[in-house]
């Protein structure tokens, strides 16, 4: 820490003296939660923040760093949190010094890797993601041409993880005609895996490679990436067995046309033991740490609090948890069809109307699964139990200057048992009507009622949203769901009021309510939370 | 690990010594749908008027805000002010983008920050996020979205334009 200090200071002085521009910029966030009532008992009583400082500071045109301080401060991190982040520390450090092609960076990276399938480091605050690479990184860039080297250390709470990863990335944009738009880019990266301090009976080091080629033209594209990731032991209940080792490998293809007024976008994918950690046993962990690849579920984001009960979460995994529960990964497909009805044609109206259509299907991947040998073998366009299958359709339409609103129906099929390991199978009709208003003087009401059809699992749900607008700078919220199908006593129901404030880039808000518990997705990640009853808050600024 | 009391006082030697704000958009890449990566620095041209607007395929409120900017376009090219729309769409729905812009007809810039290199640049916590720059310079920021916003934000711009032109 000192010597960080001391670094920052040689800093500040030289950048005092030189002529070149200085600038010093950052943001603040802070989101706490009062809990009155928790799932798990740690928490009752417990007033928690999780509180982020980022500063970057600018040296004239070649010279940058950021710096990110996180405290969980009075009684610590929120529920979903890892419990590795604790107390007061510098999560994040960069040095980044930028001179024609090159650019160089010391400290804290993040990068992306063709789609992320093989290497992604990101941040995301919401689900507590961020996982860095603490090392060094090389970029040399040029219009055609990008070739990134990187190698460290992950991030893990306020530690680095003991395996090391190393990485290359080159692309090339092999054809470009400005005319018509159309261009031609090839892609080959590589990620390399290693736990120096342990010793296994296979080969530690793991290596990923990802070649991709990308097909652009005005109206039409096409592109398709390839992953091989060398033989590594299977985590199976937190520890590798060295006697299960698998290689892992992926494609993803997409293709969409489109013109104005129109759009389709179709994605396939198949993936098969492409989990990926810089330390192998921290596979199946709580707070997805020390994850080096992304890999979403590719299914619709649903932003409605009905729609968002039973979501799918992508199953790149090995996983044999009985003889009639072994899967290997997942293959699939969605598709989205974006239309817009003009304005004056007998669906459009006056205004026009917009229409987006989505379907998703997912299987696991077929083959000839061991219990007893704990052994598989799948081929490449086999399909077995199904995981998951949805179609949604959301019309928007505005019928005057005042009054908007959206109608969404959502289809849906959910194998409990196969994605989350648990018992049952969920068929759901979902229907959300979402209406604004606007009041004039700067008023503007929003209020949507959603209603979800299930016979099985916790059964039928209802719930309703309510937004009032006092200007643009304050709104009001209630919103409140209740499972008034479920045959248990006292039909659950969870409810949230609260009140925002935001003014240029700083934005306040509080809530009170009793939360569900269960998957929170973001980004197509996500986390288990407890059920909750209390009193949320947050403050983001920048500066 | 760390001492908290000299991270403080660090922090406020930093804030007292410091010029204290971010003025203007810092030179970072981004990607359009052709091309993998062009800076920030050529595409902010000095002296022209941009509303930068962070979104993504599946934030309703910022579908909403580029819905309404997108229905009365005309009245912000006519006032010389650029929309360029940030999508922040990761590798799940930045596939998604193409095609949505199309149907939406949206006619303004869309930029692809894949990997939040701009967002994080920037400070950005949540979207919808809309920064104000002439050239590179920022003039404002906006978090959130309501109803009506929209005609704020133009109306806020051709003041701040004629009181300095």
């Amino acid at each position: 820490m000192n010597r960080l200090i001391l670094f920052f200071l040689i800093l500040y002085c030289w950048g005092s003296k030189s002529q070149q521009k200085n600038n010093l910029y950052g943001s603040f966030f802070s989101n706490g939660v009062y809990y009155g009532e928790s799932e798990d008992n740690d928490f009752n009583e417990d007033l928690r923040t999780n509180n982020y400082l980022k500063l970057d500071y600018l040296v004239g045109e070649k010279w940058n760093f950021d710096l990110q301080i996180e405290s969980y401060a009075i009684d610590g991190r929120l529920q979903n949190f890892s419990e590795n982040l604790n107390g007061t520390f510098i999560s994040t450090f960069s040095a980044n010094y930028k001179i024609n092609n090159l650019k160089f960076s010391v400290g804290s990276i993040y990068d992306q890797f063709g789609s992320g399938l093989i290497f992604r480091t990101w941040e995301d605050r919401q689900l507590g993601i961020n996982n860095s690479i603490w090392g060094v990184r090389t970029t040399y860039s040029t219009e055609k041409f990008n070739l990134t080297g990187l190698a460290g250390k992950q991030k893990k709470g306020k530690t680095n993880s003991d395996g090391v990863v190393y990485g290359f990335d080159a692309e090339l944009m092999l054809f470009e005609n400005f005319d018509n738009y159309k261009n031609l880019n090839l892609g080959l990266s590589y990620v390399g895996r290693s736990e120096p301090e342990i010793e296994y009976s296979f080969n530690n080091l793991t290596s990923a490679i990802s070649a991709r080629v990308d097909y652009n033209s005005e109206s039409f594209y096409i592109n398709y990436e390839h992953v091989t990731k060398s033989k590594d032991g299977i985590v199976q209940f937190g520890s590798v067995n060295e006697n299960f080792i698998k290689n892992g490998k992926a494609d993803l293809m997409n293709f969409g046309l489109f013109k104005s007024g129109f759009g389709l976008d179709i994605n396939l994918r198949r993936m098969e033991n492409m989990s990926f950690f810089s330390d192998r046993n921290e596979f199946g962990g709580d707070y997805l740490e020390a994850t080096l690849n992304y890999l979403p579920a590719l299914t619709k984001q649903h932003d409605y609090l009905l729609t968002n009960i039973n979501v799918y979460v992508a199953q790149p995994n090995v996983s044999f948890q009985d003889p009639e529960l072994m899967k290997s990964g997942e293959i699939g497909y969605q598709v989205d069809l974006f239309y817009n009805f003009k304005k004056g044609s007998p669906l459009g109206g006056k205004y026009g109307t917009k229409l987006s259509f989505n379907s998703a299907l997912w299987y696991n991947l077929g083959g000839n699964y061991n219990y007893n040998n704990q052994n598989y073998n799948t081929s490449f366009l086999d399909f077995d139990e199904k995981y998951f299958s949805e179609q949604s359709i959301e019309l928007t339409k505005k019928f005057n200057n005042k009054y908007n609103a959206t109608l969404l129906y959502v289809n849906r099929y959910y194998n409990k048992r196969f994605v989350e390991e648990k018992s049952g199978e969920v068929n759901s009709q979902i229907i959300v009507l979402d209406n604004t208003l606007k009041l004039g003087n700067k008023k503007s009401l929003k209020f949507d009622i959603q209603h979800l059809s299930n016979d099985d699992d916790q059964k039928n749900w209802f719930g309703y949203g309510i937004e009032y607008n006092l200007n643009y700078n304050i709104s009001v919220y209630h919103s409140n769901i209740v499972n008034y199908g479920n045959e248990v006593e006292g039909k659950p129901s969870y409810y949230s009021t609260g009140i925002s404030y935001s003014k240029n880039s700083t934005r306040l808000s509080t809530s009170f309510g009793k939360e569900r518990g269960g998957y929170n997705c973001y980004g197509g990640i996500c986390k288990y939370i407890p059920e909750f009853k209390g009193i949320s808050f947050s403050i983001s600024t920048t500066f | 690990m760390f001492n908290t009391k000299a991270v403080i006082s660090f922090l406020f030697l930093l804030v007292l010594n410091f010029n204290f704000s971010q003025e203007s958009v810092p030179n970072t890449t981004i990607a359009d749908f052709n091309k993998k990566s062009i800076s920030t620095d050529l595409v902010l041209k000095d002296g022209k008027y941009y509303v930068l607007s962070f979104w993504a395929t599946w934030c309703i409120p910022c579908i909403n805000e580029l819905d309404a900017i997108a229905d009365n376009y005309k009245e912000w090219t006519d006032n010389g002010i650029e929309i360029i729309a940030i999508s922040t769409d990761d590798s799940r729905t930045k596939k998604r983008v193409r095609p949505m812009v199309n149907g939406k007809n949206w006619n303004f810039k869309i930029l692809l920050d894949e990997n939040h290199d701009f967002k994080r640049a920037l400070n950005i916590d949540g979207i919808p996020h809309t920064v104000v720059t002439k050239g590179k310079q920022i003039i404002s920021r906006r978090v959130g979205y309501s109803p009506g916003g929209e005609v704020d934000l133009l109306d806020s711009i051709i003041e701040y334009k004629s009181n300095n032109e």
